[in-house]
């Protein structure tokens, strides 16, 4: 009787999650997350100053406009984020002491790349979104030089 | 007089988990204990995936954490991420978390010490 109720108050009342975390079958890391999320950012870069703005006294275009304009920059937000976040998961999470020894400007080349993602959030510019993109290409090269993995860059768009 | 050697004690990590007893739900439903579903398997076999535990939140607001205490955590570098893991060791600076199953673990031997300000609350029981 007790338990049925204790059951029902769970389902009822689901408890926020708590992780016995583990980052997939533990050493699964990839420098892609960080690409396609960079890749992301550029895009909506390029999408918002491509856009036209309408003609004005056109409310309904004004809207639209405003609508498009707003989505694109809260993409732009998230995906500069995301990036920023796949980042330092594989900087604090997978790089080793070892690794810096291998390449010794690894530290600041991660410091560089979080503050381009910032700038792509702060700014719209294109600019700071190219040089992000080729951060993370640099990391992708460095990355899969640890694993002695040959692995060609390569984009989506 | 001879002294007695000095030998380490390695840290022990915990192996049980009570139920939760009536004063629990009830310090439950006085917001004193905060109930977590846990998510993975790094804290298998104590406590397997959907496991419940109730946490105190205020456990650590007087005292540190000490070695062998079940706590929750927030990840020091993925913001929003809790962690349950248990406490190896305690330092000025924060403590060491690990997982009770080292080869599916991410933790303290990855991220390294937890600060003090990233830590939720004590693990007090399993729910119900």
């Amino acid at each position: 009787m007790l338990n049925q109720a204790i059951a029902k108050l769970q389902a009822w009342f689901p408890a926020d999650e708590v992780h016995a975390h583990c980052d997939g079958p533990c050493g699964v890391y990839d420098s892609a997350s960080a690409r396609v999320a960079a890749e992301a950012v550029l895009s909506m870069t390029k999408k918002l100053i491509d856009l036209e703005p309408p003609a004005a006294g056109d409310k309904a275009a004004s809207i639209a406009y405003q609508n498009t304009f707003s989505r694109y920059i809260a993409i732009k937000e998230e995906q500069a984020q995301l990036t920023k976040d796949e980042l330092l998961i594989l900087w604090t999470d997978y790089f080793k002491p070892v690794h810096l020894e291998q390449f010794p400007d690894l530290h600041d080349t991660f410091w560089k790349a979080a503050k381009l993602c910032s700038a792509c959030k702060v700014e719209v510019s294109v600019q700071h979104a190219t040089e992000l993109i080729a951060a993370v290409q640099k990391i992708h090269g460095i990355f899969w030089a640890t694993k002695n993995r040959d692995v060609a860059w390569y984009t989506a768009s | 007089m001879l002294e007695e050697p000095f030998v380490p004690i390695a840290p022990l990590p915990p192996s049980q988990l009570r139920h939760s007893r009536l004063v629990d739900g009830v310090l439950w439903l006085l917001r004193r204990r905060r109930r977590f579903r846990v998510v993975g398997v790094s804290m298998w076999p104590l406590l397997e995936p959907g496991a419940e535990v109730l946490i105190n939140p205020f456990a650590y607001g007087q005292q540190r954490p000490r070695s062998g205490d079940l706590i929750v955590a927030y990840h020091p570098g993925r913001s929003g991420l809790r962690l349950i893991k248990w406490v190896v060791y305690v330092e000025s600076e924060g403590c060491f978390l690990q997982g009770l199953n080292d080869g599916a673990s991410t933790d303290s031997r990855e991220f390294g010490l937890v600060p003090w300000d990233r830590i939720v609350g004590k693990v007090i029981c399993r729910f119900p």
